[in-house]
């Protein structure tokens, strides 16, 4: 009895320093949120006026801030859908396949992680550049005629926003996936084989199902990693008003001295990654299997 | 034993974790940067002998935030040379912080109730932090400042600033006769242009719109768009310099208050059809590059002879000095032509203000460093990075091509000053940027018609005369 009694004491020590901090630096803060969004206040004036739920009702018909949330659904839709598609493909070929250089290959697609927003934003700008830029260069090579397309102007800059964002982020999930799947034993793909499986259906009956729990867990990061990275690479590399998501209308609400409007817009943002968090993690739930 | 070591080592962590967010200094917030500071002002360390700030002198001391612009940069130190002088004039010790994006750097712990004593920032910056202190009525009057005598010499301020720069919408946002901001480095914005495409082709300098317009065909036989800009925000000088040379200050000053019907009117028409049609006329690749990443490439346009003028600001020799360019490429600056022949242009004076937030901890000693810019030293030191002052005397001492900018207004143009009149901020509605502005890149890539334009920036504007402030 003293002997359990001394050890919850031990543990309840142990724990308390990582909660307390967590309590005072995570959960105060996102509660304050909740309650600033319920004022109107300039981020550096002391006096603030209650205004209830007003915020949120004119948030709601506030036309900038629907565009800016359709832009941040459209990039977490397709970003996650070719960000995955290709980390999965390029993991199994260089997990699977015999390819010289794998390592190689492995590093040139992990270096764009490690990059700064800012670095990539430059990269990038050389790449769109209309004029003798990487991109349109290349593409006036192939079809022998001037192309001259303004990548970053109205109709393509989403476009370019997701290419970026998506070369950006599939090396680290590249190398994800390689680790768990080299996990998985290799008799069972023997096996698989002497029962006539070929690669496809070997990818489709054991790699994936094998790898479904990492997968889960990815994409859940994936989504709320990729609601700040849109903010970030729309906010290094076009101009303000052309592709604003919802972090970006957040920020510029606070720079126009409503600070109630910006947390209530926080709020919103907030409240929905954790739904999309959730809805994606039901809908992805299988069964898990054992190797 | 190892046990004992580890844990030492977490309670080490833990401790000075909890001690790096629990003690909010007492020291001057300036302590937080110093390595900026250390860098700007290699050769000063022994004249700053009382920087030691634990220790405050009897005397006081005060933080000063400078924005490190443009001006800075071609003469690193400025600040600091400024803030020695005072040190040495007055006694009181300045704590200098000095950054290109002062706002991330003082923003924080301004949230947190700690203010600068004097902060150098304009308005019109992307983050707006000196409009939101506007709004918030958060910036101290300075009106007695300008009945101070400057430290160190026997004139007044109000005598020493040349008449008329304190008394705009600039620098007294809330139309009562109060001076709350104070007029700091000024320049007269207008077109940028090659000075030598126009000497090699033969072509003059347009003097009304319809001469612009001629001279766009001309252009375009050449292959050479008739205009670029590196932003929208560089739209901001424009536009206020259009308003002015075709309505003139009446009409000028009721539109920068929204009056009621002034969109309607046909001066106003005539500003939006001028910006459209230009935007007909931009080189089309601009948008795509408006941003703050690729801007450079927009001026770079011009340098390349591949768009004939751009709205800009006297820092653009400085800021494109390393960049290359057509042969021949000589820098010229026109005011923006007349709206009828025989009218006048005018040229936007674009302003920089210094203030003091409602909240200095040393409000006389702030006040006094204000009175201490307009002293001859500050003047000479700023001068000596390009910087103008609106103080008597100091345009004389030009040379180059900042001669050639500041005379704009000798040569007949009109000169335009003030800004839209501040409002209460309400959710919904946008900033002035947002609402005029921005849509020009619309305008130039199809995105808009005028005529939505138009209609939005009335919209806005009615909300905006609602909440007008003062």
């Amino acid at each position: 009895m003293r002997r359990s009694k001394d050890r919850s004491i031990f543990i309840a020590l142990c724990v308390a320093p990582a909660a307390i901090l967590f309590f005072i630096f995570m959960v105060l803060p996102t509660l304050n949120v909740f309650r600033m969004s319920l004022f109107e206040r300039g981020a550096y004036s002391p006096t603030e006026t209650f205004v209830g739920l007003n915020n949120f009702k004119v948030l709601f018909q506030d036309a900038k801030f629907i565009a800016s949330m359709q832009n941040t659904i459209l990039l977490i839709v397709t970003v996650t859908l070719i960000t995955f598609f290709f980390a999965i493909l390029f993991a199994a070929i260089l997990t699977r396949e015999k390819i010289k250089g794998q390592n190689f290959f492995r590093v040139i697609f992990y270096i764009p992680n490690i990059l700064s927003v800012v670095v990539i934003a430059g990269i990038f700008s050389a790449i769109y550049k209309p004029e003798n830029g990487m991109l349109n260069s290349i593409l006036s090579f192939i079809s022998g005629r001037d192309v001259m397309i303004l990548w970053k102007d109205q109709q393509m800059v989403i476009i370019s926003i997701i290419i970026a964002m998506v070369w950006q982020a599939i090396g680290y999930y590249m190398v994800m996936y390689m680790a768990s799947m080299s996990a998985v034993p290799a008799d069972l793909y023997e096996s698989a084989s002497l029962d006539g499986a070929g690669r496809i259906a070997q990818f489709f009956q054991i790699t994936l199902p094998l790898i479904w729990t990492n997968i889960r867990t990815t994409l859940t990061f994936f989504i709320i990693s990729t609601i700040n990275m849109a903010f970030l690479f729309v906010k290094a590399m076009v101009a303000k008003g052309m592709a604003d998501v919802g972090l970006s209308f957040m920020y510029a609400q606070k720079d126009a001295g409503l600070y109630g409007y910006s947390m209530a817009a926080g709020v919103v943002i907030f409240l929905f990654s954790f739904l999309l968090s959730a809805m994606v993690n039901k809908v992805t739930k299988r069964d898990v299997l054992e190797m | 034993m190892k046990k004992i070591l580890s844990m030492i080592l977490a309670s080490v962590m833990v401790l000075s974790l909890l001690a790096a967010c629990g003690s909010k200094p007492q020291d001057p917030p300036a302590q937080d940067n110093p390595p900026k500071q250390e860098d700007n002002t290699p050769a000063n360390d022994d004249k700053t002998p009382d920087a030691e700030p634990s220790e405050p002198e009897a005397t006081g001391s005060i933080t000063v935030a400078a924005l490190a612009s443009g001006y800075e940069e071609a003469y690193p130190g400025m600040w600091q040379e400024v803030c020695d002088a005072f040190t040495a004039q007055t006694g009181i010790a300045v704590n200098l912080i000095c950054d290109k994006s002062l706002e991330d750097v003082i923003g924080p712990s301004m949230q947190g109730g700690e203010f600068p004593d004097v902060i150098h920032l304009a308005t019109g910056r992307e983050k707006g932090l000196t409009e939101q202190f506007i709004k918030d009525r958060n910036i101290a009057d300075l009106n007695d400042v300008l009945s101070m005598t400057v430290p160190g010499e026997s004139a007044k301020v109000s005598d020493k600033i040349v008449g008329g720069f304190t008394d705009t919408s600039v620098t007294n946002p809330y139309d009562d006769g109060h001076t709350y901001l104070a007029p700091m480095f000024y320049s007269p914005c207008g077109l940028f242009y090659n000075a030598g495409i126009f000497e090699e082709k033969g072509w003059s300098v347009p003097a009304t719109w319809d001469e612009m317009w001629e001279l766009a065909d001309k252009a375009a036989a050449e292959d050479i768009a008739l205009f670029t800009y590196p932003t929208t925000g560089y739209f901001d000088a424009f536009l206020y310099a259009l308003m002015y040379s075709v309505g003139g200050p009446d009409f000028y000053n009721k539109a920068l208050r929204y009056e009621e019907g002034i969109w309607d009117t046909p001066e106003a028409k005539q500003c939006f059809d001028i910006i459209a049609k230009l935007a007909s006329y931009t080189n089309p690749v601009t948008p795509a590059q408006a941003n703050d990443q690729d801007f450079t490439q927009n001026q770079q346009l011009v340098l390349d002879n591949k768009a004939l003028f751009m709205p800009n600001g006297t820092w653009i020799v400085g800021e494109m000095a390393e960049a290359p360019r057509a042969d021949g490429f000589k820098w010229g600056m026109t005011a923006l032509p007349a709206a009828k022949a025989g009218g006048n242009g005018a040229s936007y004076c674009w302003m920089e203000q210094a203030w003091i937030p409602a909240g200095a901890p040393n409000m006389d000693a702030a006040k006094q460093f204000v009175a201490f810019l307009y002293s001859d030293a500050a003047c000479a030191i700023f001068a000596k990075g390009g910087a103008i002052q609106p103080v008597i005397g100091v345009a004389e001492g030009m040379e180059g091509d900042n001669k050639m900018f500041y005379s704009i207004y000798d040569n007949g143009a009109d000169a335009a000053m003030g800004s839209f009149a501040a409002y209460n901020a309400v959710a919904g509605l946008g900033t002035v940027r947002e609402v005029f502005l921005d849509p020009v890149n619309g305008l130039v890539n199809g995105s808009i018609t005028e005529e939505q334009w138009i209609a939005d920036v009335k919209a806005a504007s009615d909300q905006m005369r609602a909440n007008i402030m003062g």
